[in-house]
């Protein structure tokens, strides 16, 4: 299971790649490994504001569905459009391709919530 | 309270092979392996898979009364086959409920075996009788354009059985009932083999090139290859009419249980049918989804997913014969609360018509 230090994770097995007020969002690779194979992502809109916790889209398979969750608040400012065309980059390149959207930060003090790759592998551990 | 699950004697492979193994029907079954359920299920399609459907039940039923009791419980007429065929039918209630669907291999002229889903064997133990060989065996299914090539690399005898054919031969001295059958909609073979001697075939025919799949293919496939699944397209309140597989019903047999109720709904028109949906999108439509057309609830899904092939999202359905609804009109199908939008598509979905 591969949970990259420079990361930060939610207990939703959402990670977040901060680059200043920007944050990349995408689901763990533990996370795309209990799904299986992801067939179809439902990605919010640029411009939608979201909540700490709050429902941003939904990640199919074809045997369940699990949805995702803003790890951060913010203003949607970007959409991964090729993982909606070929789902299946979630499974290959959690952290890469396969990454959802990118979430304008209001309040980076908030990115103290989210888990160090050693608390989110504890997590996963158990 | 749990209950233990059953596992088949290949269970120890399949952990092996790497497979998420999930319950199901009271088994614990592999789900998929390594590459997934969308890869298995494209190489069902384009090469050859192995599933382990040894859960599925087999009742034997013996004697000089054994054809009668079958021609008189389930719906099929055994006069159009022959010992050494298999055959599709149904068990119905008085009502013409489908109580379970089988493939009945009739052996030799006293001599059947009769296949229930694994959940329904007591069912139809209490219909026809027989004895319950479930445990003793397992029962292999190679599908896909390739099964044959490959399985011939094993058993040629077992390669060259034909479609609904059954035989029984020994592989590697091992007795074997072998059926042109299976689920997927593609060439195959169901092979049965005690289980002592399962583990060790189902390696062979791996390391022949047959890729091991899970239930989660065994799923998708089947229903892009619009066959019914019983406790969705078939069951309580559900009459083989209904679900389009009159061709099931033996109708010159003088008695078959439910033919009664049967004859009366042939003579009205079934009041709902069975019908298949595309999703227009990417989005796996799913079961229980409400069906809407022209502003109206026309029905109900009974089965959705995702189709690997086709790469959107399939459903079958039932719709009420009154809402006339025509092939190619619009709907719309509730997934979770929200409505997908989709065409009433004739089914199998796969392989695609001639344009």
């Amino acid at each position: 299971m591969q949970i990259p230090e420079n990361l930060r994770y939610s207990s939703d097995h959402e990670w977040a790649l901060v680059e200043g007020n920007r944050v990349r969002v995408g689901i763990t690779d533990y996370a795309q490994d209990a799904l299986g194979d992801v067939v179809f992502v439902d990605l919010p809109s640029v411009g939608a504001e979201v909540a700490i916790g709050g429902v941003i889209g939904e990640v199919e398979s074809t045997k369940s569905v699990s949805e995702i969750y803003a790890p951060v608040a913010g203003v949607v400012v970007a959409v991964n459009d090729e993982a909606a065309s070929t789902p299946d980059a979630l499974n290959s390149d959690p952290y890469g391709s396969g990454w959802l959207c990118e979430i304008e930060i209001s309040d980076p003090a908030a990115l103290e919530a989210l888990l160090d790759a050693a608390a989110y592998k504890d997590l996963t551990d158990h | 309270m749990t209950t233990e699950l059953k596992r088949t004697a290949l269970y120890d492979l399949h952990v092996d092979l790497g497979a998420k193994i999930v319950e199901f029907g009271g088994w614990d079954m592999p789900l998929s392996y390594g590459t997934g359920t969308v890869a298995e299920h494209r190489a069902c399609r384009e090469g050859a898979v192995i599933f382990d459907v040894s859960h599925l039940g087999t009742v034997e039923v013996r004697g000089a009364d054994a054809y009668e009791l079958l021609q008189t419980a389930l719906t099929n007429d055994l006069a159009k086959v022959s010992p050494g065929r298999a055959q599709y039918t149904h068990l119905l209630d008085e009502e013409a409920s489908v109580l379970d669907d089988i493939i009945v291999w009739w052996r030799g002229e006293d001599s059947f075996d009769v296949m229930p889903n694994a959940s329904n064997t007591s069912r139809v133990i209490d219909a026809i009788g027989g004895v319950d060989v479930t445990s003793s065996r397992c029962v292999l299914a190679v599908q896909g354009p390739k099964a044959k090539e490959l399985v011939a690399r094993v058993s040629p005898e077992a390669a060259a059985i034909g479609r609904f054919r059954v035989e029984a031969i020994t592989i590697d001295g091992t007795p074997c009932v072998v059926a042109g059958t299976g689920y997927t909609g593609e060439d195959g073979l169901e092979i049965a083999i005690p289980n002592e001697a399962a583990p060790a075939l189902f390696s062979r025919l791996v390391e022949a090139g047959v890729i091991p799949a899970g239930l989660g293919a065994r799923d998708t496939l089947r229903l892009e290859a619009g066959l019914p699944l019983h406790g969705h397209e078939l069951g309580a309140g559900i009459t083989p009419l209904q679900a389009g597989l009159g061709w099931v019903v033996g109708w010159d047999k003088p008695a078959f249980r439910g033919r009664e109720a049967l004859l009366v709904e042939r003579e009205q028109g079934p009041r709902r049918l069975l019908r298949g949906f595309k999703g227009l999108g990417r989005q796996p439509l799913r079961d229980h989804g409400v069906i809407t057309a022209g502003g109206g609830v026309v029905g109900e899904t009974t089965s959705g997913n995702f189709s690997p092939m086709l790469e959107c999202g399939i459903a079958l359905g039932f719709v009420d014969t009154d809402a006339q609804i025509q092939n190619g009109a619009p709907v719309s199908i509730e997934v979770r609360g929200r409505s997908v939008d989709a065409v009433v598509e004739p089914f199998p979905f796969w392989p695609p018509k001639e344009r």
